[in-house]
């Protein structure tokens, strides 16, 4: 796991589900622990997309369910391609 | 029940300042801001205006609105949002976090329930619409040209490939926000939200007269008690990537032709205009008060509204009606509205487009009403045409001028159209009474009358 993205990537969180970081653990799952509506985690993707500048179209993203989904998701995606 | 109704704030985001106090200033000034078209508009069509008044570089952040707001408002609604932020704070109102909400703040000084909010847009947020459309038709065949040109491609096809990938460019996704982005009450929702606001909240899309339209029922509101306090004015953004809006009002040939001399080629009011100079946008808000609340407050008063009044031309969707009855009857009627005679008003603030039709129909009605003395200028002239948000523009000058007993000038005015007192300097006058009028495609009509506070 990239410590950067990961840092990055909970920093979004925080940011999106106005929330402090401390909160975001790994193993936090967004409905249950965060309780992220579905609102929440369209904001959520569309500031991923943004923070690291790679299209993360909803059919991909639907089931990632923990911070640790989503890190693992974006350190593929930036494995993957350059920016979109 | 009727009461005074007064202006105790502004905001203004424009393409020559940011900030009332800048825009004044370059307004007095007489400044415009002209550039040519973006080169890659070019790309997509054969244009015949190639000049726009575009915004400086703006920093939402600056209008204290995230990232996570971002991504959700089109820029019709960060403009918006910007404007209206100076003008609650400059009208004297505390803006208090609400416990629990991410940046949403309520009035310190006002009640919610007894604030409206009453906006113009002419296309609202049409830009993300475009973006998104652009999105939904060129992702799938742009990413197949791409397979395609990796695995078939020669040396030489690749360039003729490249050229067209180009042209498909479009933006990183499909924005899931896109119907609450789009729709055109989204920029007066966002800041019924912001700012706490519970009160009525209207949109008008009135074209070209939104602005006015949206500030006159504004003043109606709080004149009958409806409301105490009114967040007011007009908003417009038309910034896209490709240049279709731009092309729109090009194709239909109200775009200023005569580029060859970008600064003196808006020229309103004068026998060589051609038409008029598209402007990416921009967003001007008012705070309306009720003249006793206001004075409660001890808030400082801009000037005071004392009439409104619409007609509709019933003639053409895009041509003003010929003989210019329908502005007649609205200018006579704002008048009856504010208990005055033409004789009073000292100052008009016209609707000045520069486009031929306009500006003859619009200065023959003037001087058939008010006669030669008035005095007349085109905010347009400075500004070129920001579509719903020029009629909230030319109120707030209206408003400036009547406060300061000075006004801008008509810029590039060499021969006028018609022997009217259009104003060529900036010099000190006597002015208590303004008039701002506003006329839109679709035939709309709208006028309102402002003066000077004793």
């Amino acid at each position: 796991m990239n410590t950067n993205s990961q840092q990055r990537v909970i920093k979004v969180i925080a940011d999106v589900l106005n929330r402090n970081e401390s909160e975001i653990g790994l193993d936090a799952s967004l409905n249950d622990d965060l309780r992220a509506s579905s609102l929440d985690q369209m904001a959520l993707y569309i500031a991923l997309e943004d923070e690291f500048q790679r299209n993360m179209p909803p059919e991909e993203v639907t089931e990632l369910r923990t911070v640790k989904a989503i890190i693992d998701f974006i350190d593929k995606k930036l494995h993957e391609s350059s920016p979109a | 029940m009727s009461r005074r109704v007064v202006i105790t704030g502004a905001g203004v985001v424009s393409s020559i300042g940011v900030g009332v106090d800048d825009f004044w200033r370059h307004c007095l000034d007489g400044e415009s801001n002209v550039a040519p078209v973006p080169a890659r508009w070019q790309n997509y069509a054969e244009l015949h205006s190639r000049i726009w008044s575009p915004l400086p570089d703006i920093d939402p952040e600056s209008f204290g609105i995230g990232r996570t707001e971002r991504l959700q408002l089109d820029p019709v609604s960060v403009l918006a949002l910007g404007a209206a932020r100076e003008a609650i704070e400059r009208a004297g109102f505390i803006l208090e976090p609400v416990e629990g909400r991410t940046r949403a703040f309520r009035l310190c000084g006002a009640d919610g329930a007894r604030t409206g909010v009453y906006l113009g847009t002419g296309l609202g947020g049409a830009i993300t619409f475009l973006q998104n459309h652009t999105f939904h038709l060129m992702k799938k065949p742009r990413a197949a040209l791409m397979s395609y040109m990796e695995e078939h491609s020669s040396t030489r096809d690749r360039t003729v490939l490249e050229t067209i990938l180009e042209l498909m460019t479009h933006g990183l996704r499909f924005n899931p926000f896109e119907v609450s982005m789009v729709m055109p009450n989204a920029p007066a929702a966002t800041i019924g939200i912001k700012f706490s606001l519970m009160g009525p909240n209207e949109t008008h899309c009135v074209a070209c007269a939104s602005g006015t339209v949206a500030i006159g029922n504004a003043y109606r509101a709080v004149r009958d008690g409806r409301v105490d306090v009114a967040v007011s004015g007009g908003c417009e953004y038309f910034g896209d990537d490709h240049g279709h809006i731009f092309r729109s009002f090009d194709a239909s040939g109200t775009l200023v032709r005569d580029c060859a001399s970008p600064e003196t080629a808006n020229r309103p009011f004068d026998e060589r205009r051609s038409g008029f100079l598209f402007s990416q946008g921009g967003a001007a808000i008012l705070v309306l008060e009720d003249l006793e609340h206001a004075r409660r407050r001890n808030a400082t008063i801009m000037a005071e509204l004392i009439g409104f009044a619409e007609t509709f031309d019933a003639y053409s969707i895009m041509s003003l009606g010929p003989g210019g009855e329908q502005i007649e009857r609205m200018i006579r009627g704002a008048l009856a509205d504010a208990g005055l005679s033409s004789s009073d008003v000292d100052y008009v603030n016209a609707h000045g487009t520069g486009t031929k039709n306009n500006d003859e129909i619009e200065t023959s009605v003037i001087k058939r009403v008010f006669g030669h003395s008035v005095r007349v200028n085109s905010t347009k002239s400075l500004l070129g045409h920001t579509i719903g948000a020029s009629g909230a523009f030319e109120i707030l000058v209206t408003a400036l001028s009547l406060r300061d007993g000075t006004t801008h000038i008509c810029r590039n005015l060499e021969t006028p159209v018609h022997d009217l007192n259009f104003v060529r300097r900036v010099e000190q006058c006597d002015l208590r009474v303004g008039l701002s009028q506003s006329f839109a495609f679709g035939g709309h009509n709208a006028a309102v009358v402002l003066r000077r506070l004793s």
